[in-house]
């Protein structure tokens, strides 16, 4: 096994002026699982295909383990690959697809078998070794598709987008299965997901990327709670952080924050920073997830100087829990995420308090985390 | 070192595609004949060696390698851009390249046999190819008794890097045997084009009572498709990386060798122009790629102009997708919704505020053509 180094990485296409990937460095760990997570266009999977030597580097160095591999052709990376697009070989059986790339390495038969039926075993395809794969469902492919990577037993695992072709329910059990499995291999997995919930679960850190650039590597719950910018702090979790601007004001030695419809104090620890960076008197942004917004009285009663009324536009009720569309916090819809019970309906008027301890503040220029950076 | 280790990196210093070419020595010399500039003291008649180069218009050829025999290994790359300095740091650094190797490529009496019957049928093909009334049928000579008269299913191959190593046409047969059958037979046609046949019998469904009515469903098509995946996956793997695969409907090699080619050529051709990104290319998906192809540039650019209301409507990446998207499960809105991971409402918002904006509603099958249509001519025409 071994760790992945990636050194100011760009890939330039010839013809374009800017860089689909720019100045990637990354430090993956022996046995991690990271995920790059990030829209469509992002620069995710052009990195992985670095990584797998699908993509040439324009500049700078990838290591795998010591090895400097900018110029290694893809068989010799000792890397194994699982893609959205991954593709069995149909006139083979399952025990073939999974044995050709040991044979091709020339094992003896006698460990092709040994791993193959192991690996079989791991991903309860034992009875499935003589089927052809037009014969098996989705996500049994998936799982033989996983089983050729596995029996390779290489030092990194490359997986972009493997589930995208399963159905929701399937995709929720793979996601599972793939987690416990690379834990138990203990190899190292590099896995690119446009999906913030795959990126959250399945990631012991997770890389967010934009218009080919890094935003910020962390561990999931870092991420979530630390986000270092607006985009970050946007894209991971669902229902996503809800966005207000507004005015930072000084009045009677505390903060306030004002917005229309909005009025509420900072609490004194995030004031003095404020104080101190100089934001009084500015515009900022105000990030607050769904989860930070309350209807209990209890929580009302003990947040007198946080509280905000608003309109419910409209009211989901999933059950354990509810969404609320708010209006009148600001100029945009506020979602809050409410407990099922709550009872509010459509079209009433709430009183809500903003749980300040938890919010995050972003410069409107940069839209860099006040409080992180 | 290599061919493969050095271009890589030469390509990257340059930011410049460089394309490897295997030209005759005549065409090398008709090369220095034309150009109009060469080395000090170059003439057609000088002796030719790795480093040695020619310009003409912004082309620059440089010799990369060559053992003597008929055949000189070239680099072609856009030569406008190069200073008289930086031409002879490369042309130096060929000529130190191709000192160390002190090894030439294995003359032709150490190729095997199949080895030499493929070159010489690749030889022919590539001749008639080039030719402008084709001889369409194999040469009695070059069929070896009947095996090529026996329908084959004919694969083209182009691969994105170069691999100039001697045991190439060894180490490609190899593997194909070992993934497709001992009874394949490989043609080398350009540098990194190869036209592969693989026998019927991978057609064949040795599953078939397993399956049932679910087989029943599976067409030649699908069948190809298939193996064509299947093949690309593990030529991308376990060979040299990326590359382009095409596939067609079998054939007997003796008589279909030039047609195939041609058709192969064509299919890669198209759909490299018309669907970048994608490695696997199929004739009967490009029948509208075609068709398009074959209307003159000024006209599809007319065409285009005329039928956009808001042409950057279809510039933005997230209508693309979702158009392609929807366009690929045959306009059905609920799986498209579900493929692109957005609610159904939201897919039908994009698509009524395409209708607002262009007047075209792919919802209707007539505008769902003609939106196609403009996509198609769009990728082509915005990279001219």
């Amino acid at each position: 096994m071994a760790g992945v180094r990636l050194e100011g990485i760009y890939k330039r296409y010839p013809g374009s002026d800017k860089a689909s990937v720019t100045d990637v460095n990354l430090d993956i760990k022996d046995k991690e699982f990271l995920v790059l997570v990030g829209p469509s266009g992002c620069g995710k999977s052009t990195t992985l295909r670095m990584i797998a030597g699908l993509e040439e580097i324009s500049e700078g160095k990838l290591f795998i383990g010591d090895r400097l591999v900018n110029d290694v052709a893809p068989k010799d990376r000792d890397i194994a690959m699982v893609f959205q697009s991954y593709a069995l070989y149909p006139h083979m059986n399952v025990y073939q697809n999974m044995a050709f790339g040991l044979k091709l390495r020339k094992f003896k038969k006698a460990d092709i078998d040994k791993r193959v039926r192991e690996a079989a075993k791991i991903l309860d395809i034992e009875h499935l070794l003589d089927r052809k794969p037009k014969a098996l469902s989705g996500g049994q492919r998936q799982r033989v598709a996983l089983g050729r990577a596995i029996v390779r037993e290489p030092q990194v695992f490359l997986m972009d987008e493997p589930l995208s072709n399963l159905d929701a329910k399937l995709r929720g059990q793979m996601r599972a299965e793939i987690s416990k499995l690379t834990k138990r291999l203990e190899t190292t997995t590099i896995y690119v997901t446009h999906d913030q919930i795959e990126a959250m679960t399945m990631g012991d850190r997770i890389v967010v990327m934009k218009d080919g650039f890094i935003q910020q590597t962390a561990s999931p719950e870092e991420l979530y709670n630390h986000p270092v910018n607006i985009f970050v702090a946007g894209f991971i979790g669902a229902p996503s952080m809800n966005f207000v601007t507004g005015t930072l004001t000084e009045q009677g030695g505390a903060v306030r924050f004002k917005a229309p419809g909005v009025d509420v104090s900072v609490p004194e620890g995030k004031a003095a920073t404020l104080r101190s960076k100089g934001y009084i008197g500015k515009e900022v942004i105000l990030g607050i997830r769904p989860e930070d917004i309350h209807e209990e009285p209890v929580f009302l009663e003990a947040s007198p100087g946080t509280i905000v009324n608003a309109n419910v536009e409209v009211a989901e009720n999933l059950g354990h829990e509810m969404y609320l569309y708010l209006n009148g916090i600001g100029t945009d819809t506020v979602i809050a995420r409410v407990d099922g019970r709550s009872g509010v309906r459509d079209g009433a008027s709430v009183k809500l308090a903003l749980d300040m301890n938890k919010t995050h503040l972003f410069d409107k220029e940069t839209e860099l985390n006040i409080f992180e950076n | 070192m290599s061919t493969l280790e050095w271009l890589r990196p030469l390509q990257h210093i340059l930011n410049s595609p460089i394309q490897l070419l295997t030209i005759n020595v005549s065409e090398w010399k008709a090369k220095i004949g034309v150009a109009e500039s060469v080395p000090p003291g170059h003439t057609a008649n000088v002796v030719i060696e790795a480093g040695g180069w020619a310009s003409h218009q912004d082309k620059l050829w440089m010799i990369a390698d060559y053992d003597g025999s008929e055949k000189v290994t070239i680099l072609e790359l856009d030569g406008g851009q190069l200073s008289q300095k930086e031409r002879e740091l490369i042309s130096w650094t060929l000529q130190l390249a191709n000192a160390s190797k002190g090894k030439l490529p294995a003359p032709e009496s150490q190729l095997s046999e199949s080895e030499k019957h493929a070159h010489k049928i690749g030889e022919w093909l590539q001749k008639q190819l080039e030719a402008d009334e084709p001889n369409f049928s194999l040469p009695d000579h070059l069929t070896v008794g009947s095996r090529l008269y026996h329908e084959m299913i004919p694969f083209l191959l182009i691969t994105e890097h170069a691999n100039t190593r001697q045991d190439v046409y060894p180490e490609l047969e190899k593997l194909l045997r070992s993934f497709l059958s001992d009874e394949i037979l490989l043609i080398p046609l350009k540098s990194q084009e190869w036209l592969i046949w693989g026998p019927l019998s991978l057609l064949k469904d040795e599953d078939a009572d397993l399956l049932g009515d679910q087989n029943e469903e599976e067409t030649m098509e699908d069948s190809l498709t298939s193996i064509a995946f299947g093949l690309h996956e593990m030529l991308a793997s376990e060979w040299l990386g990326e590359c382009h695969l095409a596939v067609t409907h079998p054939i007997s090699p003796a008589k279909g060798m030039v047609e195939a080619a041609i058709l192969l050529r064509e299919t890669i051709s198209l759909g490299r122009k018309f669907h970048v990104g994608t490695n696997i290319h199929l004739p009967w998906m490009l029948q509208l790629e075609r068709l398009l192809n074959a209307i003159p540039e000024s006209n599809r650019s007319k065409y285009l102009e005329h039928s956009l209301k808001r042409a950057d409507l279809f510039v933005e990446s997230e209508m693309l997708a979702t158009l392609e998207t929807f366009f690929a499960l045959d306009c059905n809105v609920s799986e498209t919704a579900k493929k692109l991971y957005i609610h159904r409402n939201t897919l039908l918002y994009r698509l009524d505020k395409l209708k607002q904006e262009t007047g075209l509603d792919v919802r209707q099958f007539r505008d769902a053509v003609l939106v196609k249509i403009i996509l198609l001519l769009y990728k082509v025409t915005k990279r001219n």
